[in-house]
C-alpha cells in the first residue's frame, strides 16, 4: 500500500491535513495526520467520506450530451470539446465573448484554478459574477477596522478566558475548533454562545443566549454602552491604536433596556455578558458567516469587533476576533475581498456585471450582449444562489450550458454537454486556509477513472482547437509532472516554500503572525484600528461608526410570520457530500425544524410531510419538531439536493448585504401547512 | 499493557465519524458503533452529551460465555473478542447478556455482527477504524492501565465485566444555562422504548411453558402411579422443541448448541431439554418406573436450567423471584394435576405474594394483566378447594390460562440490562448534577 499525505481543498475552516493508503488505483484507508497542529486528529465525516466519493459509482466519468428528451448520453471526450469549442467561438463571433458567463462556485480550492483565467483572458474575456454567497460583508467589516483580515492561531484559543461564540457552530462545521474550546474550558475559560438556535455546538458551552435573528448588532452596541459606562475598557489600548472611539462612545443609544425590545435578551443578562467581556480577559469571539448573511451583516460584523476593540482584545494571546485568517492566502494577486469586487475601471476582458447575490436577475437583465451560454466548474448555482426558480429560468433560456461535474447535481441537469471533473486525488494542487496558518500541497494520488480530465486539460484542449496562444505558464501542457512544474514556477517567490518540503506535510504560511497584530500595526488609513471608518461611508454608504440596523423584512401583512434560517449541515460542505451513502446514513434525514410551538399553532406533527411557501416559491419536505428552534424560526439546512427536497433557496429573495457584495440569506420569511 | 478505548465527552459533538470510519473500513451489514445521546430532545432542565459506544471487549465476556455454538472467540494478540458470523445461529443470547449493546442482530443476514477491535489492523500497528476517524479526539484507543477504572458517569453499566473502556476528562453533566430562561422549555418525552413481545420472544414463551407442562405431566403421572404410553404425553414433549427452533433464524445450525456446555446456560438448557426427551420416551414406552423417576429429575432440572438462562442475563429480583419462572409454575402444576391440595394451595400462596411484592404499578395496560392472571388462579384454586376432586376440563383451562399469561408477564418484566434504557432511565429520574462551580 502506497502511502501520501495530503489535504482537504472544501470551502471549510479545517482544511484538514490527512495520510491516504492506496492501493489498486483505489483510496482504502484515511488517517489523521498529526502533524497539522490545528486538525492533529484527522479529517471529519466528510473527509473519511472519501473513501467512497472517490469510487462512487454515482459519479460521472464521461462526457455525456443531452439529448432532445432530456436524458444523457456518452459521447467520446474529442467530440465533446469540439462541440463545446465551436459553439464557443461561434458564440463569441455572433454576440461577442460578453455573451458567455463562466460561473465558477467555492467547490475546490487550488491555485490550478488560476488556470481557466488564463484561458478565458487568451479567449477575449467572458461575463463573470461579482461578490460572493459566503462571507464578504465579514471580511470587508474586519478589513475596513483592521486594515486586513487575520487572526490568531487556533491552537491559540485554549488561552482564553472568556470565548464568545456568536453565530458560529463549530461543532458541525469547524469540529476541530472544539478541541480548544474544551482545552480552554478545561483550563477555567468560560465559553458563551450567541445564537438564535440552541445548535449542538451550545452544548459545548457554559450558557447560550438565544438571540432573536438579525438583531446581533443592538446586542453587540448595548454592550459597548455598558462596557464605557462602567470603565470595563481598555483606555491605553484605545488612546495608542484605536482611530474614533469618540466619535463611536458619542454614537452609542442603544441602553441594555432597548436592546432587550430588540434581541429578546433581558436587559440584566445583558449587563452580566458586558461584564464577562469586560472583565474576563483574553477574550476571543468566534463570529460565524451566518450573522452577516443579513442586509445589515457587515455593520453586525463591525459592531461585535468594536467590542474586542475597546476591551483591547486584539494582538495578545489568548484574545481576537477570529472571523478569517487569510494569513495562507499569499499567492493572489488581488485578496479577498477585493477579488470579489467589480472592476473598478471596468478595464479588464472580464466583465462583472453579475451579482451573485442577484444572480437569476441580473443575468436575465443582462444586454448587450444577452447571455448565451454558461460555462460553469465547481458551482451548483441552481441549488446554491438565492431565488433559484429565477436562476433556474436565466439558465435555461441560454443557448448553450456546459457543467463541469463529479455528479449529476441539480445544476449538471441543465447542462447541454456535462464534462466529468476531476476529484481532489487526481491532480497535484497548492491550497491555503482561512482558518490555520497552513500552505499546503496535495498530490496526485489516483489516476483518473473513464475520460475524466482536470479543468487545466480541459482549458488545454479548448485553446489547441480555438487557436488560442497561452504559453506554458498560462495553460502548461497535460500531465501532471507539468502541474507540479507549474506549481513550482507559482511559489517560486517564496524561500520557504519548496515543493519537496510541502509533500511531508503542512508548512506555516510564510510571513505568519502566530499572534495576529502583535505588532500593532495596521493596514488602515491611519495606522491605527478604524472603529470610524470614513471608507464605511464613502464606499458602503453605512454611518462611518458600527450602527444597528433593523432588518425591513419583506412581507407587511404578516402572511409568512416565520423567519427562514439556512445554515450549513455538518455532514455536507454545501450541496457537495450529500449524495454519498455513508454520510446519508449518519446523518439525520433532510426536514425543517421547527419550534413546539410553532408546530403546535399550524396543527403539525413531527415528521408529517409538510409546504414551505412564500411570495418566491414553494419547497416540500419533511418536518422535524425540535426544542432547539425559538418559536418565530425555522431551519433548513442549505444545500439538499432537489430530489431530497431542496435546501430552501426557492425561497430566498436575492438581496445584497449591506457590503462587500455579499448574499443576504437570512432576511427571508416564510408561511408552513401541512402537505396533502 | 491493557489497551482499549478512552472516552472524553466534552469533546464529542455527535458527528458520527467514528461510527463512518467503522463502516467504511469493514464489512459489518449492522451498524456495529453507535453514538448515543442522552437527552436528545435538549431538553432545556437537562442536561445534553454523547456517548460513542460499540464492543468494550470486556475481561469477562458474557456475550463469549453465553453464546451455547461458541461462535465467538477471543484473540489474544488485538485482546479482541469476535464473533463468527458463519456460526452463528441467531438465538440473540448475547444480544441479552451484553449490557453495552454491542452485538448487534442482523434481521436480513440472521446472524450477529459486532465490533472486532479492527483486530487486522491493530495486528498491523494501526488503531481501530473509529477512534482513528474521530476529528476531536473525544474517542481514541490508548492504554488503560494509567485511567481510573470507570465510574465517572452514574449510568455506564457494569463495570465488573471489566470493559476495555474508560472515561477521561469532564463527565460532570450540568444543564446547559439558556438566557432567556422561558426558551426551550419543552419537557422531555421519549421513555424507554415499551417493552413488546416480539415473534421470536412468542416461541421463547411456548417453548418454556410446554416445557413445564409436559415435566408436570410426566410428574403427576408418577406421583398418581399411572404408567401409560400416551400420544398426548409424546406430542407434550416435542413441541418444546418444535416451538424453540422457530425462534433460530439458522436453525440447520442448532446441532452445535450443545458446544458450550462449560459456560453457557443456554447450551445446558438445551442439552437439558435433549436428555430429557430422550429419558422420558424411553421411560413411557419401557415402563420403567425408575426410569420414569429419572425423567422426571431431569425435568426438573431442565426448568431450572431454563430458569438459569434468564437469570444469567438479568441478575435482578424481577427475574429470579418472578412468579412466572417455570419451576415454581411446575410445582404449582403438578400438585394440580395430581389433585394435592395443601401443597397447591401453599404454592400458589407464594405465587401470588411474589406478585404482589414485585409489583410496580406502570400506568399501562398489562397493570391490567396482572390482575386477571392472578384472578383466574383464585378462581382455580377456589375450585380445587371446594372439593372438585379431579378438576374438570373448564377449571384446567381457567388455571393453565393464568399460568400462560405468568409466563407472558414474566416476559414483559424480562429486561436485560441495556445502556440505552439506563441512559433514559436516568433523564427520568433525574439524576443529575444541576450545581453550576
Ligand atoms: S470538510 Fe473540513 S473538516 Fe472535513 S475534512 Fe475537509 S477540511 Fe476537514
Ligand atoms: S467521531 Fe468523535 S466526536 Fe464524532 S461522534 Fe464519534 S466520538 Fe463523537
Amino acid at each position: 500500500m502506497d502511502e501520501f499525505i495530503t489535504a482537504c481543498p472544501r470551502n471549510c475552516y479545517s482544511t484538514c491535513t490527512f495520510i491516504v493508503q492506496v492501493s489498486g488505483n483505489r483510496i482504502k484507508r484515511i488517517l489523521p495526520f498529526s502533524g497539522n497542529r490545528a486538525t492533529p486528529e484527522g479529517p471529519c465525516i466528510k473527509g473519511l467520506s472519501y473513501i467512497e466519493r472517490s469510487s462512487s459509482r454515482d459519479r460521472i466519468i464521461y462526457p455525456l450530451i443531452r439529448k432532445k428528451d432530456g436524458t444523457f448520453i456518452r459521447i467520446p471526450s474529442d467530440e465533446a470539446l469540439d462541440i463545446i469549442s465551436s459553439r464557443l467561438g461561434s458564440i463569441r463571433n455572433r454576440y461577442g465573448s460578453h455573451s458567455i458567463l463562466w460561473y465558477r462556485g467555492s467547490g475546490m480550492s487550488g491555485l490550478t484554478n488560476e488556470i481557466g483565467y488564463s484561458f478565458w483572458k487568451a479567449f477575449g474575456g467572458t461575463t463573470i459574477t461579482y461578490g460572493n454567497l459566503c462571507w464578504p460583508a465579514g471580511l470587508e467589516a474586519v478589513r475596513l477596522t483592521l486594515g486586513s483580515v487575520k487572526h490568531n492561531v487556533p491552537w491559540d484559543l485554549v488561552n482564553a478566558k472568556t470565548i464568545i461564540i456568536w453565530g458560529k457552530n463549530p461543532a458541525e462545521t469547524n469540529v476541530h475548533e472544539i478541541r480548544f474550546i474544551a482545552e480552554a474550558r478545561n483550563r477555567g475559560a468560560k465559553v458563551v454562545l450567541i445564537d438564535p438556535v440552541r445548535t449542538p455546538s451550545a452544548d459545548k458551552t457554559d450558557m447560550m443566549y438565544s438571540i432573536n435573528p438579525g438583531t446581533d448588532a443592538a446586542l453587540a452596541l448595548a454592550i459597548a454602552k455598558v462596557l464605557i459606562d462602567n470603565g470595563l475598557i481598555d483606555c491605553e489600548f484605545i488612546n495608542n491604536h484605536v482611530a474614533g472611539y469618540e466619535s463611536f462612545r458619542d454614537s452609542l443609544n442603544i441602553t441594555p433596556e432597548s436592546a432587550e425590545e430588540i434581541t429578546g435578551i433581558p436587559a440584566g443578562d445583558i449587563i452580566k455578558l458586558a461584564f464577562m467581556i469586560g472583565k474576563g480577559g483574553p477574550v476571543t469571539f468566534l463570529p460565524g458567516y451566518g450573522l452577516q448573511r443579513h442586509i445589515n451583516g457587515g455593520q453586525t460584523v463591525r459592531s461585535i469587533l468594536a467590542l474586542a476593540v475597546i476591551t483591547g482584545n486584539i494582538g495578545k494571546q489568548g484574545s481576537g476576533f477570529n472571523y478569517a485568517n487569510l494569513q495562507s492566502y499569499i499567492f493572489d494577486s488581488v485578496k479577498e475581498p477585493d477579488s470579489y469586487y467589480p472592476d473598478p475601471k471596468n478595464d479588464s476582458p472580464f466583465r462583472r456585471t453579475l451579482s451573485m447575490a442577484k444572480l437569476g436577475q441580473d443575468m436575465m437583465n443582462a444586454s448587450d450582449p444577452v447571455l448565451k451560454t454558461a460555462f460553469i466548474e465547481r458551482g451548483n448555482p441552481i441549488l446554491q444562489s438565492p431565488d433559484s426558480n429565477k436562476v433556474s429560468k436565466a439558465f435555461s433560456s441560454m443557448e448553450f450550458r456546459v457543467v463541469v461535474e463529479q455528479f449529476m447535481t441539480d445544476t449538471a441537469k441543465i447542462a447541454d454537454i456535462i464534462l466529468p471533473a476531476k476529484n481532489m486525488f487526481e491532480q497535484s494542487d497548492i491550497i491555503g486556509s482561512y482558518w490555520s496558518p497552513y500552505v499546503q500541497f496535495k498530490p496526485k494520488i489516483l489516476e483518473s477513472p473513464g475520460e475524466v480530465m482536470p479543468e487545466s486539460e480541459i482549458y488545454y484542449e479548448l485553446s489547441k482547437r480555438l487557436g488560442l496562444v497561452c504559453s506554458e505558464n498560462q495553460i502548461p501542457e497535460p500531465g501532471n509532472q507539468n502541474i507540479e512544474n507549474w506549481l513550482k514556477e507559482r511559489i517560486k517567490g517564496y524561500s520557504d516554500l519548496q515543493l519537496e518540503d510541502l509533500r511531508d506535510g503542512p508548512v506555516i504560511a510564510p510571513g505568519l503572525q502566530e499572534i495576529a497584530y502583535h505588532d500593532f500595526k495596521f493596514e488602515t488609513e491611519t495606522g491605527k484600528i478604524e472603529i470610524y471608518s470614513q471608507t464605511a461611508y464613502e464606499k458602503w454608504n453605512v454611518s462611518p461608526v458600527p450602527e444597528y440596523v433593523p432588518i425591513k423584512r419583506k412581507d407587511e401583512e404578516n402572511n409568512f410570520p416565520l423567519v427562514l434560517i439556512t445554515p450549513n449541515a455538518s455532514g455536507r460542505i454545501h450541496s457537495q457530500f450529500g449524495n454519498l451513502k455513508v454520510i446519508a446514513e449518519n446523518s439525520e434525514t433532510p426536514a425543517l425544524m421547527i419550534s413546539p410551538e410553532d408546530a403546535e399553532r399550524r396543527k403539525i406533527s413531527d415528521g408529517c410531510r409538510i409546504r414551505i411557501y412564500n411570495e418566491s416559491g414553494e419547497l416540500f419536505t419533511a418536518v422535524r419538531i425540535s426544542n432547539r428552534i425559538p418559536s418565530g424560526a425555522v431551519l433548513l439546512h442549505n444545500g439538499i439536493w432537489m430530489e431530497e427536497g431542496g435546501g430552501g433557496n426557492i425561497l430566498i429573495s436575492g438581496r445584497e448585504t449591506d457590503m462587500g457584495y455579499g448574499s443576504a440569506f437570512h432576511d427571508n420569511m416564510v408561511e408552513i401547512e401541512l402537505a396533502d | 499493557m491493557k489497551k482499549g478505548f478512552v472516552f472524553n465527552q466534552s469533546l464529542c459533538v455527535n458527528c458520527k465519524a467514528c461510527s463512518a470510519a467503522c463502516s467504511l473500513e469493514n464489512n459489518f451489514t449492522v451498524k456495529v458503533r453507535n453514538v448515543l445521546t442522552y437527552n436528545r430532545e435538549a431538553a432545556a432542565s437537562v442536561p445534553l452529551s454523547h456517548l460513542s459506544i460499540a464492543c468494550n471487549h470486556c475481561e469477562i465476556p458474557v456475550c463469549m460465555m453465553g453464546c451455547p455454538v461458541s461462535a465467538y472467540r477471543y484473540d489474544s494478540l488485538s485482546e479482541a473478542v469476535i464473533v463468527d458470523e458463519s456460526k452463528c445461529f441467531g438465538c440473540k443470547y448475547c444480544v441479552w447478556n451484553c449490557p453495552y449493546d454491542a452485538p448487534k442482530y442482523d434481521p436480513v443476514k440472521g446472524v450477529i455482527g459486532k465490533c472486532h477491535f479492527c483486530y487486522s489492523r491493530l495486528g498491523e500497528g494501526i488503531e481501530p477504524a473509529c477512534s482513528s476517524g474521530c476529528p476531536t479526539g473525544a474517542l481514541s484507543y490508548a492504554d488503560l492501565s494509567e485511567l481510573n477504572p470507570m465510574n465517572t458517569t452514574e449510568w455506564f453499566p457494569e463495570n465488573e465485566l471489566s470493559p476495555s473502556f474508560r472515561f477521561k476528562g469532564i463527565t460532570k453533566n450540568i444543564p446547559l444555562r439558556i438566557i432567556p430562561d422561558s426558551l426551550f422549555i419543552k419537557k422531555i418525552n421519549s421513555v424507554p422504548e415499551e417493552k413488546k413481545i416480539r415473534r421470536s420472544d412468542w416461541s421463547l414463551i411456548l417453548f418454556s411453558f410446554f416445557s413445564m407442562l409436559s415435566v408436570s405431566f410426566i410428574a403427576s403421572l408418577l406421583l398418581k402411579g399411572e404408567l401409560r404410553d400416551s400420544l398426548l404425553l409424546v406430542i407434550l414433549l416435542f413441541l418444546p422443541g418444535v416451538f424453540s427452533v422457530f425462534h433460530l433464524s439458522k436453525w440447520y445450525r442448532a446441532w452445535r448448541a450443545v458446544f458450550n456446555f462449560k459456560s453457557s446456560p443456554l447450551s445446558r438448557e438445551i442439552a437439558a431439554y435433549l436428555f430429557y426427551v430422550i429419558i422420558s420416551i424411553t421411560s413411557v414406552f419401557s415402563h420403567a418406573p425408575w426410569l420414569l423417576v429419572v425423567a422426571v429429575v431431569s425435568g426438573l432440572l431442565l426448568l431450572l436450567a431454563i430458569d438459569g438462562v434468564y437469570i444469567y442475563s438479568q441478575k435482578d429480583p424481577v427475574v429470579y423471584l418472578h412468579s412466572g419462572q417455570t419451576f415454581i409454575t411446575a410445582l404449582l402444576l403438578i400438585s394440580f394435576l395430581s389433585g394435592s391440595v395443601w401443597p397447591f394451595i401453599f404454592i400458589a400462596c407464594i405465587k401470588i405474594l411474589i406478585s404482589i411484592y414485585l409489583y410496580k404499578p406502570s400506568g399501562r395496560n398489562i397493570d391490567i394483566l396482572r390482575h386477571i392472571r392472578n384472578a383466574l388462579l383464585l378462581v382455580a384454586g377456589a375450585s380445587i378447594i371446594s372439593g372438585i376432586s379431579y378438576p374438570q376440563l373448564s377449571v384446567i383451562i381457567i388455571f393453565l390460562t393464568g399460568e400462560f399469561l405468568d409466563r407472558i408477564l414474566f416476559y414483559f418484566d424480562f429486561e436485560p440490562t441495556n445502556i440505552n434504557n439506563l441512559i433514559y432511565k436516568h433523564i427520568a429520574e433525574g439524576k443529575y448534577e444541576t450545581e453550576r462551580d
